[in-house]
């Protein structure tokens, strides 16, 4: 909400920048007793004062949700993370046997590498696919908004609807996958009971679901690049091969970087698809550890031990993050004035 | 957490009051909770079926009726969601005072207290299923009125056997070493494209028309059964801990995937197993011709289907004929603020009057045995369909399903190594110690 306010953030003081005020910060901040000096005081104290109830009334609502939704929740699960509580009897205190009893947990470990193989599986391909459509649809060209519009609708859907809806496509037996491959000789396999070909599925799911999505802020960035960049870019005989590693790639990092970041959050949080689609199985092979957390706490109403899973999800996604951010914090520009 | 226990033990003395009062026949009300003096008590009633409320909201009219002093308002909610807001409520306390209850939950929420004790309510429990009785049973106690079973039996598609020429036998049987009617009867309906039979020189198991028999990854239709009709046992006990390793289990386990993948009569598993499971779409459709069902399901396939659907009881092993009775039964919040007319209500859901209304609604088989038959009727007269093989079941060797803790959370973790079991990766063997160690490290 603070956004739109540009030049001064919510910490400056109200109105800085604007002439009538310009004068009145150099006034002394030192306590001094004069006549003159503190009725010009007393009235910029109760305005800045005002600004920022404002500013607090605005953000209220926001705020509210942050705290009552979002910050509480996240440290009573800190706190439930030393706790062994099964839900329906007393939480009793275990101190850090929960981690403990994760650092051995086989389980844990096997759920991290599915949940980084899915990671690995969709990242890269719903980024360089979001990239293309982002590119293909850059350009002039009829019924460009009705393609731009298509590619968007998988994300407006709801995880569930399409993950029954693929579970249908990908079924062995009646599905539309294997009954076209079935037309070419070739047997298809049991998609989602298949441990080698159950994960890649959901992976693609969601790549198909998220890469038109993604292709919108690619949309924008690409048309935030100056025109005379590729001009003179051209100018100097760059072919569009270089002109997009050259000039292209590297104004796209902001984009890059925000759809980076946030794509890996949400790939590494995947559970509806899996829910929906395979239960985690066969063989744990989707059993990502956001699917883990959930099983642990409301199959085994064990919600210790899923606080504490969910704790070490949290960690390896601040990691990861904030790995990203010291990447691009080098390589990133914003200003291409 | 004291407070906790004040109520639960004043919810025990509410019910200790109650039946005191009724005992000795004195009209004595000076006790607030039981609500004689006019002021107006309303409970609350949960359950997850929304054919059967429908029933339940005719017994509530005569449960009102007879008790104008106390209202029931009640609450449906889907299945998926019952369990997660029933745990929820009674986390925070406010668990509905009457509310239905399943045998894989039954156990956390005794042990936690969050079910009253009933025997106040002096139940004749001989005069209800066994099986029912024995599930809602802990440490001697009863705490769940019994409400209705739902059993297994072999419905099959009476076209398909009419159209092979085939005559569904007097009785099914089975044995390990592939002997027995059912499995030359699922032989005689396996067809493939060529028209030629599973024993056939020819036939090709990827081309298969239409299958015999529904063999798959079910626990309470399937392989449960045959395990209890080789001899094997489930469980030790009630509470106890998980024994389907042994000899017996393992060869019954056998036969289940020797259906599949060694006498091809049932479809692979890659193509049924949960939660890809496809068995009730295939039998309705008609690429199945015999399949072990609950009879819960007959209201959700009866109109699905377009032949004639005939229903024989489940094949006996080697052991007999053992079959699972699932039943549930009406619990009463340990914490719930009227005791007394909680209890009154779920003594009268147990009723004769109350069971009576729902078996001739045709809504359930009820746990009170002698109207088991009214069900039965209810089918014959409004739906054409002979129901009385599931009966006839009821009366013999039955088993509930594993009365144990921690069920919940083993449940998926059991599915996914059968699953793999029925695929053909790992032996029953194998399968079976996995999915025991498995279950007894989750009994909490």
């Amino acid at each position: 909400m603070t956004a739109p306010r540009s030049g001064s953030g919510l910490g400056a003081p109200p109105g800085s920048g604007t002439a009538p005020d310009a004068e009145e910060p150099a006034a002394p901040a030192g306590p001094v007793g004069t006549a003159v000096s503190r009725p010009a005081r007393r009235p910029r104290r109760g305005l800045r004062g005002l600004g920022d109830l404002h500013a607090y009334l605005f953000i209220a609502p926001s705020l509210f949700g942050v705290l009552a939704f979002l910050l509480l929740p996240v440290l009573i699960v800190l706190v439930l993370s030393f706790f062994d509580w099964e839900l329906l009897s007393d939480p009793t205190f275990v101190g850090l046997d929960n981690y403990r009893r994760m650092a051995g947990d086989g389980g844990v470990w096997r759920s991290m590498l599915v949940t980084v193989g899915y990671v690995l599986l969709c990242i890269p391909l719903q980024t360089v696919l979001a990239m293309v459509l982002a590119l293909l649809l850059n350009r002039r060209l009829a019924g460009v908004r009705f393609y731009r519009a298509l590619y968007v609708v998988p994300w407006m859907a709801t995880p569930i609807v399409l993950g029954l809806t693929w579970k249908w496509i990908f079924d062995p037996r009646d599905g539309v996958v294997n009954n076209i491959l079935d037309l070419f000789g070739v047997t298809g396999p049991a998609w989602l009971s298949d441990p080698t070909w159950a994960l890649p599925a959901i992976a693609l799911v969601n790549i198909w679901q998220y890469a038109g999505y993604n292709m919108l802020f690619f949309l924008a960035g690409l048309q935030g690049i100056p025109r005379e960049l590729y001009d003179a870019a051209a100018v100097d005989g760059a072919a569009p091969v270089q002109r997009f590693f050259r000039v292209t790639l590297p104004l796209l990092n902001p984009t890059m970087f925000f759809v980076l970041v946030t794509n890996l959050i949400g790939a590494f949080q995947i559970f509806d698809t899996v829910f929906v689609m395979t239960d985690g199985g066969p063989s744990h092979r989707t059993e990502v550890i956001n699917f883990k957390i959930y099983g642990t706490a409301f199959r085994e109403f064990d919600f210790g031990y899923a606080s504490a899973l969910s704790m070490l999800l949290f960690v390896v996604i601040l990691t990861v993050t904030l790995v990203q951010v010291r990447f691009f914090a080098k390589r990133t520009t914003y200003d291409l004035s | 957490m004291h407070t906790p226990r004040i109520r639960w033990a004043a919810a025990l003395a509410g019910a200790a009051l109650l039946t005191a009062v009724s005992a000795c026949g004195s009209s004595d009300s000076s006790d607030s909770s039981s609500g004689g003096s006019g002021e107006k008590v309303t409970l609350t009633y949960r359950l997850w079926d929304e054919q059967q409320k429908v029933g339940y909201e005719k017994v509530m009219a005569a449960f009102e009726k007879a008790n104008p002093n106390i209202d029931v308002t009640v609450e449906m909610l889907p299945w998926d969601q019952y369990w997660t807001k029933i745990t929820a409520d009674a986390v925070a306390g406010t668990a509905p005072d009457v509310f239905w209850m399943q045998t894989s939950y039954f156990p956390e929420f005794v042990t936690k207290g969050v079910l009253a004790d009933l025997s106040p309510l002096k139940l004749d429990t001989g005069k209800y299923h066994k099986t029912v009785v024995d599930a809602y049973t802990y440490q001697g106690k009863l705490y769940g009125v019994p409400k209705d079973w739902g059993i297994v039996g072999l419905l099959y598609n009476k076209d398909a056997f009419k159209k092979a020429g085939v005559e569904m036998p007097e009785k099914l049987t089975w044995a390990p070493d592939g002997s027995g009617t059912l499995l030359e009867t699922a032989r005689k309906l396996t067809v493939d494209e060529a028209g030629k039979h599973p024993d056939e020189p020819g036939f090709d198991a990827g081309k298969v028309k239409q299958y015999g028999f529904g063999s798959w990854n079910h626990y309470q239709t399937q392989w449960m059964n045959w395990v209890e009709s080789n001899g094997g046992k489930l469980v030790d006990k009630n509470f106890g801990r998980y024994t389907f390793n042994d000899d017996a289990s393992v060869q019954a386990l056998q036969f289940g995937v020797d259906l599949v993948n060694k006498y091809h009569v049932a479809p692979p598993a890659s193509q049924t197993n949960l939660p890809t499971g496809k068995m009730t779409e295939m039998f309705e459709r008609g690429e199945v011709a015999m399949f072990p069902a609950n009879n819960a399901l007959l209201p959700f396939i009866a109109p699905e289907i377009n032949f004639e659907i005939g229903i024989a009881m489940m094949p006996e092993g080697p052991k007999g004929r053992s079959v699972n009775l699932n039943g549930l039964s009406e619990a009463v919040y340990a914490k719930t603020k009227h005791p007394a007319e909680a209890n009154k209500l779920a003594a009268f859901l147990g009723s004769p009057e109350a069971q009576k209304i729902m078996a001739d609604g045709g809504y359930v088989f009820p746990a009170l045995v002698e109207f088991g038959q009214n069900y039965v009727d209810y089918w014959k007269n409004s739906k054409k369909l002979d129901v009385s093989p599931f009966l006839e079941e009821s009366k013999g060797t039955t088993y509930g399903m594993p009365v144990v803790t921690g069920f919940p959370g083993y449940e998926p973790k059991l599915v996914q190594i059968f699953n793999e079991m029925y695929l053909g990766r790992i032996t029953p063997k194998q399968a079976a110690d996995q999915a025991v160690q498995e279950g007894n490290a989750s009994i909490g």
